[in-house]
């Protein structure tokens, strides 16, 4: 309407108005002048309705986080859990190989009756056999961490599905990186080429 | 030869302790984030720390820095055993005065091999 109200029809507004006024017609020349106020705040009403219809819209739509992100916190729960059991099979298999090692400390001193020989050697046998049971962790963690990978994966394609790519740089900028994965990271360097920078630093 | 390991994960405690002990270094103890390992140090006489760089509280790399900033630790042999692998983490461990780098995973020969390095340096510059 702004750009529309054109120069003759404001001319005419004003020349009424000002007839009007001159006539003494009060009424006339009021409707004039509310004619012309009208124009110039219609365009900032329309304005005003639509930024709100907008931003109706935009709340209205507003994406709304997928459900599969609820299963994160089982996820933690889990691998919390991961943690747990690769730090008691670790502590298991370190209790029995320091065993072995007295074990072994013993028969290497000699001297001792062929019975408690024979019994050493037993138990350096089954603590060897439970050592490799224990390892057994591993079926259990590993089918743990699939599930966990299987929440994640399924969270990232919700994610996905809404258009929230998520941010690719920066990853762990402001962390320290861990584990070096291979594949994954490519950042890491070998022993061999931490020791290359080193001796190349004079260390 | 009394040595500081500092990790906070038991388990890599207990192992480096092992390796440690294997190669006749006995006396050992142990500390769960550079925080406690610096509060040890400043009480009891150390001659060697092994320290991981990951660590809750205080960092393996921010103990490091505060060695080397203490008048009467600054000259302590501080091995580095950590999964961090970056080159510009290995510079920075370096420029902050470690005087070995191993990285996790590690062999025992591995540790072996870089504390005969460190001792041999040292006894060069004695």
């Amino acid at each position: 309407m702004a750009v529309t109200m054109d120069k003759a029809w404001l001319v005419q507004r004003l020349q009424e108005a000002l007839h009007a006024l001159e006539a003494g017609d009060e009424a006339g020349w009021r409707r004039e002048i509310d004619a012309l106020a009208a124009a110039r705040t219609q365009p900032m009403m329309a304005g005003l309705s639509r930024l709100a219809r907008e931003l109706g819209q935009a709340l209205g739509e507003l994406p709304t986080l997928p459900s599969e992100a609820g299963e994160l916190d089982d996820a933690c729960a889990r691998l919390d859990h991961v943690v747990e059991m690769t730090e008691q099979a670790s502590h298991r298999t370190l209790d029995l190989a320091d065993e072995c090692s007295a074990l072994a400390a013993r028969l290497r001193e000699g001297g001792l009756p062929a019975i408690e020989q024979e019994q050493a050697l037993d138990r350096i046998r089954h603590n060897l056999t439970e050592i490799a049971l224990t390892q057994s962790y591993q079926d259990l963690t590993g089918q743990i961490i699939r599930r966990v990978v299987g929440i994640v994966r399924r969270v990232h394609e919700g994610f996905g599905a809404l258009g929230l790519p998520p941010e690719t740089h920066g990853r762990n900028a402001q962390g320290l990186a861990g584990p070096a994965v291979k594949g994954v990271d490519h950042h890491a360097v070998s022993q061999l080429d931490a020791d290359d920078l080193l001796s190349g630093l004079g260390l | 030869m009394r040595i500081l390991i500092v990790d906070d994960f038991s388990t890599m405690r207990r192992i480096v302790k092992n390796l440690l002990g294997d190669l006749g270094f006995t006396n050992t103890a142990e500390a769960e984030d550079g925080h406690a390992a610096l509060a040890l140090l400043q009480s009891q006489p150390f001659d060697f720390v092994v320290t991981d760089w990951n660590m809750p509280v205080m960092t393996g790399i921010d103990l490091l820095k505060a060695i080397r900033a203490d008048a009467r630790l600054k000259t302590l042999p501080v091995l580095m055993v950590t999964a961090e692998a970056k080159r510009e983490q290995i510079i920075e461990a370096a420029q902050a005065g470690v005087n070995g780098y191993i990285i996790k995973p590690f062999t025992a020969q591995t540790l072996q091999e870089k504390l005969g390095k460190i001792f041999e340096r040292l006894a060069a510059s004695a």
